[in-house]
């Protein structure tokens, strides 16, 4: 179960953020760019740090005092892969899997799931630096679920992917969140890709505040401010 | 009309770069044959020794104090870091003559510091010592102020990323920011290690014994004239320029692709 409150002042406004998400739950924030969706996710990974809060990760208190990145139970995909350019695919894949479980059967059948369902085999002892740019999303995809997060942050990971695959992603993240346990809470800029991808219940964030929180189909029937009608009209 | 006249920019910065390298061909000089008797080899080959070891001893030690000083200074805040650099920058432009001077006057036999040393038979005047921590002092900043520039360069975002797959800080910088960095701190290295292999003016004053190359050469010059200069010469420019130099290119190659 995650439990968050949190506050963070931006330039511009104050981020004002509060969820209780169960095992194996998903949320998507949604929201106009800017909105402070990418704070509330770079808060709880720990990469910013709230001004003010709480953030429970079962019974792993995260925040306050903020918990060492390398404590954190929680794997976060950005629009930036980030992958490590002087190793391989497969180094990079295997990067946060502990030496102690390098040999462990399940685990490398684990990473043979990944390498399979994500298309890395092609691309497995290739140069990370040397490889295109949907390519390494589905690499740093890999290598944040190889650890089998309790929690997962998903920051527009999907940009830029062709349709057909990102599809396919979001049904293998949806089965792997299901069948693994872990909780998502993802941030996308089309409502269509996180619709599929968060179908239970979204947030909507403008200016920092939660304007309306729900179903899908609640936000589309009723919502609340006329910005998020206009987003909601695009559909 | 283009390709002429970028023909004529690329004659013009050759000739920019004949004039730079224009002093390296001097070792051709015509200064009368080359002196290399017992009584200019002897000492010679020792200063080489002498740089090549000691030199080597106070990289070791530059490397060793240096590189977690810049990790250090890497992640602090503007301010703080603007007070490190700024001391650092101290070292870098004192006038080396006048480093030697302080550093014999603060660790020698009139310094408190120095006195403390020489109870402890640690003498700090003209010893292989006073030797290596004279470059030390010389090299350190030149060192820390490129380190920091390299690992500046690794973007925190890996490092963020290296973290939160559950590796230590530790592990984090022998893992990614040290591998990314390796070249940045190539640089810095070879630009300390010139810097204190052929520093002259501070090094005459607290250790003209034991004589690196730079004092030898300048004792050569003072007691036979240039042939005997020339040979120790050709082994400084060996010793001292290729190492740095593939360092800077490889860096330029990189930073180019």
């Amino acid at each position: 179960m995650l439990d968050v409150q949190l506050t963070k002042r931006r330039r511009d406004f104050t981020v004002s953020f509060s969820l209780r998400l169960g095992a194996a739950q998903s949320v998507g924030l949604f929201g106009a760019s800017g909105a402070g969706k990418s704070t509330v996710l770079a808060c709880i990974a720990g990469v910013e740090q709230p001004d003010d809060g709480r953030i429970d990760l079962g019974s792993t208190r995260i925040f306050p005092p903020p918990l060492p990145l390398h404590r954190r139970p929680v794997g976060y995909l950005t629009q930036e892969p980030s992958l490590f350019p002087h190793l391989s695919v497969r180094e990079n894949v295997t990067f946060g899997v502990p030496k102690s479980e390098a040999a462990d059967p399940e685990r490398a059948k684990w990473i043979a799931t990944l390498k399979e369902r994500l298309k890395l085999a092609p691309l497995w002892d290739a140069p990370a630096s040397r490889i295109s740019g949907g390519q390494a999303r589905r690499v740093a995809l890999a290598r944040m679920l190889a650890r089998k997060p309790p929690l997962v942050l998903l920051d527009e990971p999907f940009a830029g992917l062709d349709r057909q695959l990102v599809r396919e992603l979001i049904d293998d993240l949806i089965f792997w969140s299901k069948s693994i346990g872990f909780s998502m809470i993802a941030v996308d800029h089309q409502s269509e890709v996180l619709m599929r991808l968060c179908p239970e219940m979204a947030i909507v964030l403008e200016q920092g505040k939660v304007v309306q929180s729900g179903t899908w189909s609640e936000l589309c029937s009723a919502p609340a401010t006329p910005l998020l009608r206009s987003l909601l009209a695009r559909l | 009309m283009i390709a002429s006249r970028r023909w004529i920019t690329r004659l013009g910065a050759a000739a920019f770069a004949l004039a730079l390298l224009y002093p390296l061909s001097a070792i051709f000089a015509h200064v009368g044959a080359w002196q290399w008797n017992e009584e200019v080899r002897g000492p010679a080959l020792a200063s080489v020794r002498v740089s090549l070891l000691l030199t080597t001893l106070a990289m070791l030690i530059v490397v060793g104090i240096g590189t977690p000083m810049a990790a250090y200074i890497a992640q602090c805040k503007a301010k703080e870091r603007l007070l490190w650099q700024a001391a650092l920058l101290i070292p870098i432009l004192l006038p080396p003559l006048a480093l030697g001077i302080l550093f014999t006057l603060a660790f020698g036999p009139f310094g408190s510091v120095g006195r403390l040393l020489n109870h402890w038979g640690v003498v700090m005047t003209n010893s292989a010592t006073a030797f290596v921590a004279t470059q030390v002092y010389v090299g350190m900043g030149y060192y820390v102020l490129g380190a920091v520039a390299a690992l500046d360069a690794v973007p925190s975002m890996l490092q963020k990323q290296a973290a939160l797959l559950g590796l230590t800080p530790v592990k984090v910088f022998f893992r990614v920011t040290l591998p990314l960095a390796r070249l940045g701190l190539a640089v810095a290295l070879s630009i300390a290690w010139v810097r204190a292999v052929g520093e002259f003016g501070a090094v005459v004053v607290t250790a003209y014994y034991p004589s690196g190359m730079p004092v030898q050469l300048w004792v050569d010059l003072q007691s036979f004239g240039l042939p005997a200069v020339m040979p120790l010469l050709v082994i400084f420019l060996a010793v001292a320029l290729p190492l740095p130099w593939l360092a800077h290119v490889l860096a330029q190659r990189r930073s180019n692709a």
